[in-house]
């Protein structure tokens, strides 16, 4: 109180001690996980251009999903993986999964297309969907796999030879596929459309961290990619599609083990208004401190 | 206690540890990131042994040699980058390097000209008046926000840059308001002078061979406008990643952490 009468409260505001903003940020992100809210989600052109080309797809078409993320990113790229997985194998598509980021990626790929298979109990690996693993080399391995996908990966992540599957005895390069789909942390996102999509012409949409989303709408504004899902707000907008269209994904969304991306947008909203508070009462307490000082 | 729950305990305390740092700097956190600084690389060498030296190299070079030999010269450069720890004979490294960065150079050059500069080159190229069934009012709407633009212009070369460029963004916001709500068709138009404009000026302002005052000065005021727009979006959008990371740790905290525990003790 000495402090605020001597200094006045625009000095108060502008010493106030960060950690209580950290205090009140980590309290916006907890209560709506314990309490969650429900907000609405509206679905923008990007994300819904996405969810129609894969909903164009037949059972005869193959979409690649390439993980090109890790742990340190799966907050955001893991429920678009998801989303867009379990969109595929609902429509019975054919996955043909790969990871080219190099701490995690292989781990993020297998982890989620096990989860996800795991609900189409129908499927069989090797027929409807397969997972190539890990590959480093990045351009390299990438331009290669417009030649030949087998000798960027002669065997899949369980070291079995690709002629042996019957999925990839009919996918030989990128001409066998309809869609490349890139769950991305960094610059693989980019090599997917800058390089194979400008050389082989196959479509390439984007799942990229909100960080690298404004980057990626210049992508989509050229017509060089056909969907954009942009951060946590991006995955939520395909999972509100998805359920939308399969309400028998339904359980899956319900559950409140599983994190998605819909409950995450609501600790996003709640984070988002505390930030723009401080944002507000720290210009006020500048513009307060300048006039007082003016005054001075 | 299963193993599974062990290994979400070491996680969870290992996340604890990185976020006493939001309190003040102190040994934990130091443990816990040195600790996820080596074993991300021993992850990685691992993951490039195990998923691309092993079924890339050494299984084709040990089950058929002759059809796989010349896998042998990259296997060669790859070894002689590491003669740079030999003092004596380190120079030979700098031709395995030389392989590497002709390659990426190579790939990246074509890569970067048909991938990015030629397409977006290309999106900014675009028709300002349309063939619409409603030109005239686009013409309008357009040679508005056009207008409001040489007035910033010439108002920003009398000395009021900052004027200067508040003229054509309010006009134009107004222009955009009126098209969106009256002749949808006619906003199309007016976005591709927003980014016809945004480009010249945002170009103009890294032009550093003429003086930034009068029309070049205004030119260069509104070339700033429009960075700062963009740097605001890549702000806010860099605020939400960030959130989304503490969602997700504090989700893991929550549920699988505090909830699998009560859920082991439960039975």
């Amino acid at each position: 109180m000495a402090k605020i009468k001597e200094g006045g409260l625009s000095t108060a505001l502008q010493q106030l001690d960060r950690r209580w903003i950290f205090l009140l940020v980590a309290v916006g992100a907890i209560l709506p996980i314990l309490f969650p809210i429900g907000l609405s989600v509206t679905v923008t052109p990007p994300v819904r251009d996405l969810f129609d080309r894969i909903e164009s797809l037949t059972p005869d078409d193959v979409v690649m999903v390439s993980f090109d993320y890790g742990p340190t990113t799966k907050p955001e790229n893991g429920p678009m993986a998801a989303a867009v997985l379990r969109h595929c194998l609902a429509r019975r598509v054919k996955v043909v999964v790969l990871a080219l980021f190099p701490i995690g990626g292989g781990a993020m790929a297998t982890e989620e297309l096990d989860r996800v298979a795991a609900e189409f109990p129908t499927l069989r690996y090797g027929t409807d969907f397969v997972n190539l693993g890990y590959k480093d080399g990045g351009q390299a391995s990438m331009k290669q796999m417009g030649e030949d996908i087998a000798r960027v990966f002669p065997s899949d992540s369980r070291g079995t030879p690709l002629s042996r599957l019957p999925l990839m005895q009919k996918v030989r390069n990128y001409r066998d596929i309809k869609l490349v789909v890139s769950l991305a942390t960094g610059i693989i996102g980019d090599w997917w459309i800058n390089l194979i999509n400008a050389q082989f012409g196959t479509p390439v949409a984007v799942g990229c961290t909100a960080v690298s989303a404004p980057k990626f709408y210049a992508y989509y504004d050229s017509h060089q990619m056909i969907g954009l899902l942009g951060g946590l707000k991006g995955a939520s907008e395909y999972e509100r599609l998805l359920l939308d269209a399969y309400p028998q994904v339904k359980p899956v969304y319900d559950n409140p083990m599983i994190f998605n991306a819909m409950r995450g947008m609501d600790v996003q909203t709640i984070i988002h208004a505390i930030i723009i508070g401080f944002i507000i009462i720290g210009n006020v307490a500048y513009f307060l401190g300048r006039s007082r000082a003016a005054r001075v | 206690m299963s193993i599974e729950l062990i290994g979400t305990w070491i996680a969870a305390l290992l996340t604890l540890c990185l976020f006493s740092f939001l309190y003040k700097d102190n040994p934990f956190f130091r443990f816990a990131e040195a600790l996820f600084a080596g074993v991300s690389l021993g992850y990685y060498i691992g993951q490039t042994a195990n998923n691309t030296l092993k079924p890339n190299l050494v299984l084709p070079l040990v089950h058929d040699f002759r059809g796989n030999y010349d896998l042998v010269i990259p296997a060669l450069l790859g070894l002689n980058l590491y003669t740079r720890y030999i003092p004596r004979i380190a120079w030979m490294a700098r031709f395995s390097l030389a392989v590497y960065v002709g390659y990426y150079t190579g790939v990246n050059m074509v890569q970067k000209l048909q991938g990015e500069v030629l397409p977006q080159a290309g999106a900014t190229m675009m028709p300002l008046l349309g063939a619409f069934p409603i030109a005239g009012t686009t013409a309008l709407l357009v040679t508005l926000a056009a207008t409001a633009l040489v007035l910033g212009l010439i108002d920003s070369a009398r000395g009021h840059l900052t004027r200067g460029a508040v003229i054509f963004v309010s006009t134009w916001i107004v222009a955009r308001v009126v098209a969106q709500v009256a002749f949808p068709l006619a906003a199309d138009a007016l976005d591709n002078l927003l980014l016809f404009v945004g480009v010249i000026m945002v170009l103009i302002y890294f032009f550093f061979s003429l003086e930034h005052r009068g029309a070049v000065g205004g030119m260069s005021r509104l070339g700033i406008w429009f960075l700062m727009l963009g740097f605001g979006a890549a702000f806010g959008y860099t605020v939400m990643g960030r959130v989304s990371l503490l969602i997700g740790r504090m989700n893991f905290l929550i549920i699988d952490w505090i909830g699998g525990t009560v859920r082991a003790i439960g039975g």
